[in-house]
């Protein structure tokens, strides 16, 4: 029972926090510009005031368009049940592992990208173009970066690797560990569209791939694609933090290893977060021809992490 | 002691892989250079690892010369070349940039697949490098092929040679000191004749 309170609290955490992660970043960013930047709780208030306007829908549109937003938040919240958060003993194990994870999220992106294509517009096609020539190349890489650490774990599902990892951390060392981690970052900013591969902050035709996509929509349609963006990538960064760092995570059920559990997972957050921002006002964007090219060096990453742990295990 | 013998090793054979992968994703002569100084440092921190807890003194003589031969002499000459050359910086490899990536993955996966049997003879705590090595050996044969212009092909050269040395470095402990010597020879003789060389045969390849 308190197996099944505890995923459901995981998840529901990862829900309502998301907004205010995307909040923190671009507080942060803002600062680092010198500018004084909206709240943290901005996003709150923006989803608020989205989800109480009209909307304005295209005549050519088809249901496609009308069931879009709604996959795309069923996915992302479904591959969320499934990230270990607090505790490693992860009771979403029994749902699914890293493939069941993986194509979600691709579930997510696929419609995304046909709800940019079905009102015929130029910007919303030339987006999903786009996102598939990352997506091929980025989901891949997670996956497979996911799975360098499974090899050696000796387990697809999310929760075991955390606790391998926890009760054998002679396995981080090396190149393998270190190479995965470096692919999946790599490969997280392509999926949740920052920079250097997309701009966030602006909605400038020539540099956008998420935001293209998500043009035509409006009212509540867009809130829940903008806080689906903000679940995706709160929910990677967690990943990326508990997969390949999850030292103090929770291992018992006790109210205080769970409240260590929670702390760590906001800690570790918050520096990823923190780390974010300062890259993103850091780089500059790649130029669009040369995004594959960081993507190949990603894949390319994550191939030689996961042959080096099959291969030395 | 085995086991920080080995990850050392690995670690510092691991950052020469990369170096070689970063030729693969940048576009001009200085990186290019600049990657094998930095490759040939992580030759010389292997080599003395090696020296260190291998317990084979000589290799310290052999890790400071690989540290001023190909870490400070070789990529002077070599940038001291590029510079002097003029017109267009850029190079246009023959292989796009992302197959290239892909192609050394593949090379990388084929390299651990290939020495797998030579892992099960070797029994030295290295072992785990000579996979590692063997792509090295694998992906910089591949540079020198797939570049255009002649300097490229002399760094893809050298990448070759340095990943021949982690070989021995890892496989046996190194070669006697007096072949290492020759081939230091044999490596500085070969990029200054080079040096003297390249401008004629860019000239002669370009008209």
């Amino acid at each position: 029972m308190t197996v099944i309170v505890l995923a459901v609290t995981q998840c529901l955490f990862l829900m309502i926090a998301a907004p205010a992660l995307v909040g923190y970043v671009r507080w942060l960013k803002a600062r680092l510009q010198g500018r004084r930047g909206a709240g943290m709780f901005q996003p709150y208030r923006d989803l608020r005031k989205t989800l109480a306007k009209g909307m304005v829908i295209a005549d050519t549109a088809s249901w496609i368009f009308h069931m879009a937003p709604c996959v795309v938040v069923a996915s992302t919240v479904a591959a969320a049940a499934l990230v270990p958060v607090i505790s490693a003993n992860q009771a979403g194990d029994q749902l699914g592992d890293l493939f069941a994870l993986m194509a979600l999220l691709i579930l997510g992106t696929i419609f995304l990208a046909l709800g940019g294509l079905d009102p015929g517009t130029a910007f919303g096609g030339m987006g999903s173009s786009r996102e598939m020539t990352v997506a091929a190349l980025t989901e891949p890489t997670l996956a497979i970066a996911i799975l360098s650490l499974a090899l050696t774990a000796g387990s697809t599902s999310l929760g075991t690797i955390t606790n391998t990892l926890l009760t054998t951390p002679s396995n981080a060392i090396g190149p393998g560990h270190a190479l995965a981690f470096a692919a999946f970052l790599i490969a997280m900013l392509a999926e949740t569209g920052r920079l250097p591969v997309d701009n966030p902050a602006t909605h400038l035709e020539l540099t956008m791939i998420h935001e293209a996509m998500i043009l035509e929509y409006s009212g509540p349609y867009l809130a829940l694609l903008e806080w689906a963006a903000a679940l995706k990538l709160t929910l990677l960064l967690t990943l990326a933090a508990n997969l390949f760092v999850p030292w103090g995570m929770a291992t018992s059920d006790g109210a205080g290893a769970l409240a260590v559990g929670l702390a760590a997972v906001l800690a570790k957050i918050a520096v990823l977060a923190t780390l974010l921002a300062v890259l993103e006002t850091r780089v500059a964007k790649l130029r669009l021809f040369r995004v594959p090219e960081l993507l190949a060096m990603s894949f390319t990453l994550a191939l030689l992490a996961a042959t080096s742990s099959f291969f030395t295990r | 002691m085995d086991a920080t013998f080995s990850r050392l090793t690995m670690t510092g054979a691991s950052a020469m892989l990369l170096l070689a992968l970063v030729v693969m994703w940048r576009h001009h002569v200085p990186a290019y250079v600049t990657a094998f100084r930095m490759q040939s440092v992580a030759l010389a921190f292997v080599g003395a690892v090696v020296a260190w807890l291998g317990d084979v003194p000589e290799l310290f003589l052999v890790a400071a010369l690989i540290l001023g031969l190909k870490g400070w002499i070789v990529p002077r000459i070599l940038a001291g070349m590029e510079a002097r050359r003029p017109g267009e910086r850029e190079l246009h490899p023959l292989v796009n940039t992302e197959m290239s990536l892909l192609i050394s993955g593949g090379l990388a996966v084929a390299a651990y697949e290939i020495s797998r049997p030579l892992a099960a003879v070797v029994s030295l705590p290295t072992r785990g490098g000579l996979p590692i090595a063997l792509a090295l050996i694998l992906v910089s044969l591949f540079i020198v092929v797939s570049r255009r212009r002649v300097i490229a092909q002399i760094v893809g050269f050298l990448m070759l040679e340095n990943g021949i040395a982690l070989l021995a470095l890892l496989g046996a402990y190194g070669v006697p000191l007096v072949v290492e010597l020759g081939v230091f020879l044999d490596v500085l003789l070969g990029v200054l004749v080079m040096q003297a060389l390249v401008p004629g045969i860019e000239e002669i390849s370009a008209g």
